[in-house]
């Protein structure tokens, strides 16, 4: 080849973005978010920074934890899971209709338990079927799925609230190991369980790979569908258990136990750097995303902040703690949607 | 592992069928004839060019040979045996696999897992991944090519080219399937690459030739030439003839492929006669970025200033920026007299600016939008319909500029993006055209992944405009066009604009010329 | 399933809508004044009770009531939920009213005060008899109208000031207690706030440590108390709660941090509530009487129905008026656990009886 072509060459393949090196920056920027934010409220507020308002801030944080589980693997593959509320609500009635209550003469126990976890899975693989045989944009199936939960939940809750009087349940929101509630460790164990599939499981690892391009696994020869109805499944198991938690910490069986986890834990994955697309993101983002929306409302009611001014104060500094981490990202002209 | 580079070529299978053979195939699509019965011979140890305009073929050839398209008619031999290639799978159990034009990688996972997607084998157990296992799987793919990528970076932190490798790697995975030497598809491989880039690409191509058979496509005939050693060109569906790349020219295959003898004569257009206007239309004085230092350019009425540079040089930013589509720090722009705010794109559209951007289907056009309301996007175009958009008024504004670009479209409610390319950017640049005050185009890559005739148009174009006095500043897709299209052109070496040369129709620079100043 | 066939009347409903907004406007001219005499045969009747959510215990113990009176008069009371979607409730109003109107006799829960407003205005055009309870803007006048029968509701800033009294009482008359407030824009949360505020400017000793919103909901309560709990620790010694469900969330919050000596006060008496003060873990709440409510909206509109009562006989000041609420602490809880609906309460002459005066 001559020298001019040569150049040629170069002038012709110029251009095209250069792989991103700001990776560690944007990963980075929820945690800097997370302990700037403790740090000020530490700061301003003597009660804030005891230990049992930290303990307090992990227990409070439990539930939400495990729903965010679920739905982080959901937003991994680009979909959206609207059917929490559903889900956790016919688990938590479920369970608190199979253990030991006020309603009927069930005493199952762990059984129970398991049992309301299933129905959560199975009502979780409705909508991933739904999604893969029908084509239904997700956003649609889940929410159908939410409302045939929430069905499910008035029909078994028939006009009258069932208490629970099992011990073993009701335990687990008061009996505490090393300072923390036992639920807290619940959603500790999610955690590590979650975090093992997205790392070691071919389930998990597809999870990211369907949100990074899809098209590319079916290129290769691997059947998507399988896997996204696998992922509906076990995030309707973690919707399942945060149901049968919520039951726990309340002592009674509520429909309503699950009204606005969906939304709550979007957000919390969201501010914790899992893009809604997909294919970014992953289980500890989320717990660090569930962890600050957390501290934010403790530490807004530690420090006194008015409640008719909370709302709209913590809508701003999560909007400013997500513009600060991602303002090494930002350039000119780009799109957001 | 079936492989090895060491062991000579040929010792493996006796050499008498060849490794992939094309009869007669014919493939119809509603209205097209896409394939009308190509033939095709891919030898042993051979690197064979695919050489053809849009719409020869290639592409449709290329997915039968890999079970994405089902011929109408025809048949495929693997080794002497008729094959029937019904999938991707199909195809790679017989040793055909293809590294894709756009690239078939999750950019999100690690080249470990790319290579090994879809059949993982000992990498998985019971679902539950092994990363010591998946990354030595690997590693081998990568040490068949030479290749020192570690496998597991993720895939979107690698460059291009290691991108590529990742490619070839995950391709030869299927010689896991079969005990044959395997036959690999390069299609546009180098669309992406730099040139370094392409000389380790070109490196590879040769030793996959040891114990594979590649085919190779790609639009840019000279890469054509330098890396394979047989071209066969198609030209409407069928196969014209092959020529063995040793001998062959440019201009020749360029025959072949257009079917007369292609012709550069569109480069050398004078330019217009200049109007005695004291000062340029454009006078750009040490403008600061990002990448860019200290620029400056002045553009006449009626001229086309070429910008060449290396990758890096800086001349793709000084494009945008004098669209305010990139950040500056110091320097002015003044546009027949007037100073220009550069802080956002709209200014820069209200002073009578236009810009062809380089990725016209992510930037320069709404795909699904039709070709009418694609024409009037911008503020100009919008100002001739209205707030609301008063759709006759809108039609005949659009088909007068139908006409007049000749571009061919079934109507001017189409989708965009059934266009070919060539009338895509017609209507890319119809859109600066339309309000009739344009008074500078910034051309990006005006041609790019445009073919030979959709080229000249462009061209012819590009010339009436500049007779009409509109000023252009041009990146060309390479040294002959800048050269052809410009009346003088600027090089930029590291930010910076370090020499200019005349380019009028009557002394032409050569690329030499240029590249002396460029590097 | 219950559940899904209610949806698809929803359904249904959407699609009569359109039809239905039209063909009122016709339905003036016969029906309206001639039905405000109001002679309909009992057996003509229909009975539609109307609320958010069966899920609710109240308002499922409401529809008892509706279904209750409905025996009564050898009827049956048609059920409907609308999950507190305001479209929702106005589409099933809508769907109601494209039928037949002349002896429909609708006690409806209106989502909120913007609501109530169509509501009216589309009864009053097909001559449908109609009772609302709670909320109602308050410059929209009930006398203005002759099918909008009466709006019945409660003082909620009486409600908040008794339990704000019965907790300083609890606490010995001096201490620090928090409140949970409602939902921060509903009328109910403004006026009970402000009868507990009259309740603390009465009692100088007590303390108001902190207040804080949880929305009527249970399980936000319970976050919120035990982050106040670790905020103010022992200072706390009572909690007001706006309503029963976050008094319960309290609950749950005081047995998880193992506090047993804060008393907890609520309102709307549900069963939970009743039974926490029975064992003594809360100390007091007052009771709306759900099912009374169920049943005395049904009541009015048919004795209209039937011209028992004519609308004008019922005097202005029953045309809106508050209702007599309980105070319920463990002295008289056994009263209120299995609420009895006393027949002669829903009597003719007997309607108004509750009354604690025109609404203010």
């Amino acid at each position: 080849m001559t020298s001019p072509a040569d150049a040629d060459l170069e002038v012709v393949h110029a251009r095209r973005p250069r792989p991103r090196r700001g990776v560690s920056l944007r990963d980075a920027g929820p945690p800097v978010a997370l302990v700037v934010v403790f740090g000020i409220f530490a700061a301003l507020s003597p009660g804030f920074r005891t230990l049992s308002n930290v303990q307090n801030v992990l227990d409070a944080a439990a539930v939400l934890t495990v729903v965010t589980c679920g739905i982080t693997f959901v937003l991994m593959m680009g979909s959206i899971d609207l059917s929490a509320p559903g889900i956790m609500g016919a688990s938590a009635i479920a369970v608190a209709l199979l253990v030991a209550n006020n309603r009927n003469d069930n005493d199952y126990g762990l059984l129970g338990v398991v049992l309301a976890v299933l129905l959560g899975a199975g009502l979780g693989c409705l909508s991933g079927l739904a999604l893969v045989t029908l084509k239904v944009p997700s956003f649609m199936t889940t929410l159908g799925i939410s409302a045939v939960g929430l069905g499910v939940a008035t029909l078994m809750f028939a006009g009258v609230q069932p208490n629970v009087s099992d011990r073993m349940l009701a335990g687990l929101a008061v009996e505490r190991f090393l300072g923390l509630a036992h639920l807290t460790w619940i959603a500790f164990a999610c955690v590590l369980v979650g975090w093992l599939v997205q790392r070691y499981s071919r389930l998990g690892r597809y999870a990211f790979a369907i949100g990074g391009a899809e098209e590319v696994l079916a290129l290769s020869g691997v059947r998507v569908a399988p896997y996204k109805v696998a992922v509906f499944t076990m995030a309707g198991a973690f919707y399942g258990l945060a149901g049968v938690m919520v039951t726990s910490q309340l002592g009674a069986g509520l429909v309503q136990a699950g009204r606005g986890y969906d939304f709550s834990a979007i957000a919390a994955a969201v501010v914790g750097g899992t893009l809604l697309i997909g294919g970014r993101g992953g289980i500890l983002h989320s717990a660090v995303g569930v962890l600050l929306v957390t501290v934010l409302t403790n530490g807004l009611v530690q420090v006194g902040v008015s409640p008719y001014w909370q709302g709209g104060v913590q809508g701003l500094i999560v909007v400013a703690a997500v513009a600060a981490a991602v303002i090494p990202q930002r350039r000119r002209n780009q799109v957001t949607k | 592992m079936t492989t090895n580079l060491t062991r000579p070529p040929g010792q493996r299978v006796p050499a008498t069928a060849p490794a992939l053979e094309v009869r007669g195939l014919v493939k119809h699509y509603p209205g097209v004839k896409a394939l009308d019965g190509v033939d095709l011979v891919v030898r042993r140890n051979e690197v064979l060019g695919l050489a053809g305009e849009n719409g020869a073929g290639k592409s449709t050839l290329l997915k039968a040979l890999v079970g994405l398209v089902r011929p109408d008619a025809g048949e495929i031999w693997v080794r002497g045996e008729k094959v029937r290639l019904g999938s991707i799978a199909d195809a790679a159990d017989h040793g055909i696999g293809m590294v894709f034009q756009e690239q078939s990688l999750v950019p999100n996972l690690t080249a470990a897992e790319n290579i090994v997607l879809g059949s993982e084998g000992p990498g998985v157990r019971h679902g539950i991944y092994r990363w010591n296992t998946m990354r030595r799987l690997a590693q081998e793919q990568l040490d068949k090519i030479g290749s020192h990528i570690d496998p597991l970076a993720r895939t979107d932190s690698l460059s291009f080219a290691d991108r590529q490798m990742v490619e070839i790697a995950k391709v030869l995975r299927i010689e896991e399937r079969t005990s044959h030497p395997p036959v690999i598809i390069l299609d546009e491989p180098t669309s992406v690459l730099e040139s370094k880039e392409i000389e380790t690409l070109f490196t590879q191509v040769r030793r996959l030739r040891e114990f594979a058979s590649v085919v190779f496509v790609s639009h840019r005939l000279d890469e054509v030439l330098d890396v394979c050693d047989r071209v066969a060109v198609l030209r409407g569906g069928r196969s014209v003839g092959e020529v063995p790349a040793a001998d062959a020219a440019p201009a020749e295959l360029h025959r072949m492929m257009i079917g007369s003898t292609g012709s550069d004569d569109h480069y050398h257009g004078a330019a217009a006669e200049r109007p005695d206007e004291p000062r340029p239309r454009l006078v750009v004085r040490g403008l600061s970025g990002r990448t860019f230092r200290d620029v400056d350019l002045d553009v006449h009425a009626g001229e086309i200033v070429g910008i060449v540079g290396v990758h890096g040089s800086g001349r793709e930013d000084v494009c945008r920026a004098l669209f305010g589509a990139e950040p500056t720090t110091a320097g002015e722009v003044v546009l027949d007299g007037a100073r220009l705010d550069l802080s956002g794109t709209r200014a820069a559209c209200a002073a009578g600016i236009g810009y062809v951007p380089a990725e016209r289907k992510t930037e320069g056009m709404v795909g699904p939008m039709s070709v009418a309301d694609n024409m009037t996007l911008t503020k100009q175009g919008s100002r001739c319909t209205g707030p609301v958009v008063r759709p006759r008024k809108q039609a005949k504004l659009v088909d007068r500029w139908i006409e007049r670009l000749s571009i061919r479209t079934p109507d001017r409610g189409t989708a965009i993006q059934r266009l070919s390319g060539g009338n895509q950017q017609k209507v890319v640049l119809a859109r600066w055209l339309v309000a009739g005050d344009v008074r500078l185009l910034l051309l990006d890559h005006p041609t790019r992944g445009l073919d030979v005739g959709a080229r000249s148009e462009v061209y012819r174009l590009l010339r009436e405009l500049a007779g009409q006095g509109v000023a252009m500043v041009l990146l060309a897709d390479s040294l002959e066009e800048a050269i052809g299209m410009s009346d003088r052109i600027v090089v930029m070496s590291d930010g910076r604009a370090t020499t200019e040369v005349a380019a009028p129709a009557d002394g032409k620079p050569t690329p030499l010329d240029l590249v002396k100043e460029m590097v | 399933m219950k559940f899904t066939s209610r949806h698809t009347a929803a359904a249904i409903g959407v699609t009569l809508a359109a039809a239905t907004l039209t063909g009122c406007t016709e339905e003036v001219g016969g029906g309206g004044p001639a039905a405000a005499a109001g002679a309909c045969d009992p057996a003509d009747i229909t009975l539609v009770g109307q609320v958010r959510n069966e899920s609710n215990p109240y308002e499922a113990a409401w529809l008892d009531g509706g279904d209750t009176f409905a025996e009564q008069v050898g009827l049956t009371q048609q059920r409907l939920t609308y999950d507190g979607d305001s479209t929702r409730q106005q589409e099933q109003i809508s769907q109601l009213l494209a039928g037949d109107t002349e002896c429909l006799v609708m006690n409806v829960l209106p989502n909120g005060d913007s609501d109530t407003p169509p509501i009216v205005e589309g009864a009053e055009e097909a001559g449908a008899y109609l009772v609302t309870q709670w909320n109602k803007p308050a410059d929209l006048n009930v006398t203005d109208y002759d099918h909008w029968l009466s709006h019945i509701t409660y003082d909620g800033v009486e409600s908040g000031r008794q339990i704000g009294d019965a907790l300083a009482e609890a606490i010995g008359g001096s201490g620090g207690v928090i409140a949970l407030q409602g939902v921060l824009d509903t009328g109910a949360a403004k006026d009970r706030f402000a009868g507990f505020e009259e309740s603390l400017a009465a009692n100088p000793e007590v303390e108001l440590l902190d207040d804080q919103t949880a929305n009527f909901s249970r399980a936000e309560a319970l976050e919120v108390t035990k982050t106040l709990l670790t905020k103010h620790g022992e200072d706390i010694e009572g909690i007001w709660a706006a309503n029963d469900d976050m008094a319960l969330g309290a609950l749950e919050a005081l047995e998880q941090a193992g506090r047993t000596d804060v008393a907890v006060v609520g309102i709307d008496a549900v069963p939970d509530a009743l039974t926490a003060i029975e064992e003594g873990t809360m100390t007091a709440t007052v009771s709306s009487d759900g099912p009374w409510q169920g049943g005395i909206g049904l009541a009015i509109g048919y004795c209209v129905a039937t011209g028992e009562l004519a609308v004008e006989d019922i005097a202005d000041e029953d045309r809106a008026w508050f209702a007599e609420q309980f105070l319920i602490d463990q002295d008289n809880v056994a009263d209120f656990v299995s609420p009895e609906i006393t027949e002669s309460d829903f009597a003719c002459d007997n309607l108004f009886s509750r009354s604690q005066g025109a609404m203010s």
